[in-house]
């Protein structure tokens, strides 16, 4: 970067404020689950463990929690298959009607989240699935499935098709092909992909609000219908959960494929 | 035997068959369907979107009959008047689109910065920390983060302690129409800068070394080079942005403690409070409509900016 002192002046500004925005409910978050007290005060009353001693007790918490895990699950295992060959499909080939099958594509992004949800609703209630956690993975992979799909292209475009015909050339077969040339090509992509629709099926709350019921509640949900009431750390301390795998696939991301990915140019 | 086994793995030995199987089902004859045959369990699966729209429009169309709480068989545009018509609804959706287009201008107004200073550091350590600390709150859900909003601004909370502790009296800092634009613009932030990163990427540095050498301060650098060359970033965050905040349910609901409505909750009430499910069902409707004129009109107008898929670059 270049440039006269002024625009540093400007620009740092405009970053420190948005650098404050966007960290401050993270280290509060932090800060308010190692309070000693029973609410949350400033200054703090004293560093304690408490309040992750009695989360860790709660079995309706850790309960939730799993079920979470589990959605996200099942939402990655479905996405990464079908955005797969959907991003190598679109990136490779020229379909027909590719404008109005990207636009099809884009609906899970251009259908607001509460259409969606509400139409999954009425489709899972329809079938008698509501109530279950499957269709829940599986909301959750539709809705965040353009993630997938535009990740796998991102890493695609930069496949050479001419490494594809000389393996065919050397006598590979289609499969092969596909499995030894163009899947490693578009790996970071996959992992990419992957750890996005992990980590957001894994904070998915109002599709989540919309198809479970208190039987089958999901984490997320569980926070939003406790925050209601007074303030109190142990939400803090579950939510410390969130921040603790928000840090994991940040620092996974890092490590698979390197977050400067999303900076480069389509 | 032994030897021809080495000579031919395992490994092969599945491939083989595997290939055989695939050439069974999807012979070379078909392969210029194959790309189709890829994208098919996308569309599929995308298409339960489409199956709970109509659901929606069918639901939309039926009436609740107030005295046997039971839905009319027969269809009529009765819930599309009374959506058009109440008050509460017309101020709902007002609140809403006022909010996207703020919470849009002012997203974009901190993302453009934070992007710039991201693409364009030469030291490697800033552009990580400026990263993580962008991925962090990105991969911590809306309700988490909303929580921290309230301990920092509620009632009770940190700067009101703080404010009471130099002997100024509380301020009503959430629960206002201030704080769900402040909830959302940073919820926002990280859709927009990672949106416009790579259009910022796309412009060479070059360009800007040359403006100024041509005798343009970076003021007038940015608005005739950088932002004019930025635009498929602008658009493609623009978009986001404006529809996420438009037909978002969390910071209102948790920011905006009941008294900030956005459609989306209105949406929700229908359903789960009046239990007036074809009226909901119509608001869902509208709404869908309206994000997709929004976007329609915006990518008529300016193509799909980063938001483009595929081959084809907009």
């Amino acid at each position: 970067m270049s440039g006269s002192r002024s625009k540093s002046i400007v620009l740092w500004t405009l970053v420190t404020i948005a650098l404050v925005t966007l960290s401050a409910p993270t280290i509060v978050v932090l800060g308010a689950s190692f309070t000693g007290g029973n609410i949350i005060t400033f200054p703090p009353d004293g560093l304690s463990l408490r309040w992750y001693a009695r989360i860790s007790q709660a079995s309706d918490l850790r309960n939730a929690f799993l079920r979470t895990l589990q959605v996200a699950t099942i939402c990655t295992i479905v996405a990464i298959p079908v955005g797969t060959l959907a991003g190598i499909a679109l990136a490779k080939y020229a379909v027909r009607f590719e404008k109005t099958i990207q636009i099809y594509l884009l609906l899970p992004f251009t259908i607001p989240l509460i259409g969606s949800g509400i139409g999954l609703m009425l489709i899972f209630g329809k079938a008698g699935i509501l109530g279950q956690l499957w269709p829940v993975g599986i909301a959750c992979c539709v809705i965040n499935l353009p993630f997938m799909i535009w990740a796998v292209t991102a890493s695609a475009t930069g496949l050479d098709p001419d490494l594809e015909l000389a393996a065919a050339n050397c006598g590979a077969p289609p499969l092969q092909v596909f499995f030894s040339v163009t899947l490693p090509a578009v790996m970071p992509g996959v992992i990419t992909g992957s750890l996005l629709m992990f980590i957001l099926a894994l904070n998915e709350f109002l599709v989540s609000l919309l198809l479970v019921d208190a039987r089958i509640v999901t984490l997320p949900v569980l926070i939003y219908n406790s925050i209601r009431s007074i303030i109190t750390p142990d939400l803090a301390a579950i939510s410390v959960v969130f921040i603790a795998c928000s840090a994991v696939a940040v620092f996974l991301l890092d490590r698979l494929v390197g977050l400067d990915i999303f900076l480069k140019s389509k | 035997m032994r030897a021809a086994r080495t000579a031919y793995p395992l490994k092969w030995r599945v491939m083989d068959a595997l290939e055989g199987v695939a050439a069974a089902i999807w012979p070379a004859r078909f392969r210029r369907a194959t790309p189709y045959l890829m994208l098919l369990p996308a569309v599929l699966l995308v298409g339960l979107l489409v199956l709970g729209l109509i659901q929606i429009a069918d639901a939309s169309l039926r009436t609740l009959d107030t005295t046997t709480f039971q839905f009319s068989d027969n269809y009529s545009i009765a819930n599309f008047r009374r959506a058009l018509t109440e008050p509460l609804f017309l101020v709902v959706a007002q609140r809403s689109l006022i909010a996207a287009l703020i919470v849009t201008a002012m997203t974009l107004v901190f993302a453009f910065p934070y992007a710039y200073l991201m693409v364009r550091t030469r030291s490697p350590g800033l552009r990580k920390f400026l990263l993580i600390a962008l991925f962090l709150p990105f991969f911590i859900g809306q309700v988490v983060r909303a929580y921290g909003w309230l301990i920092i601004l509620g009632n009770q909370g940190m700067v009101n302690e703080a404010l009471g502790l130099v002997g100024v009296a509380p301020m009503r800092l959430i629960y206002n129409y201030p704080a769900v634009l402040f909830g959302l613009v940073q919820y926002m932030l990280p859709f927009a800068v990672l949106m416009l990163a790579p259009a910022l990427t796309a412009i060479p540095e070059e360009l800007e070394a040359a403006a100024g050498s041509l005798g343009a301060n970076w003021v007038r650098t940015f608005i005739h080079v950088v932002l004019p060359l930025a635009r498929p970033g602008f658009i493609g965050a623009g978009v986001v942005v404006l529809t996420l905040s438009l037909t978002d349910f969390a910071v209102p609901a948790i920011l905006g403690g009941g008294s900030q409505d956005f459609i989306a909750n209105a949406i929700y009430d229908q359903f789960f409070r009046t239990s007036d499910q074809g009226l909901g069902a119509t608001l869902a409707l509208m709404l869908v409509a309206l994000g997709s004129i929004l976007v329609g009109l915006v990518f008529a107008l300016f193509g799909a900016g980063t938001l483009a898929m595929g081959r084809s670059r907009a």
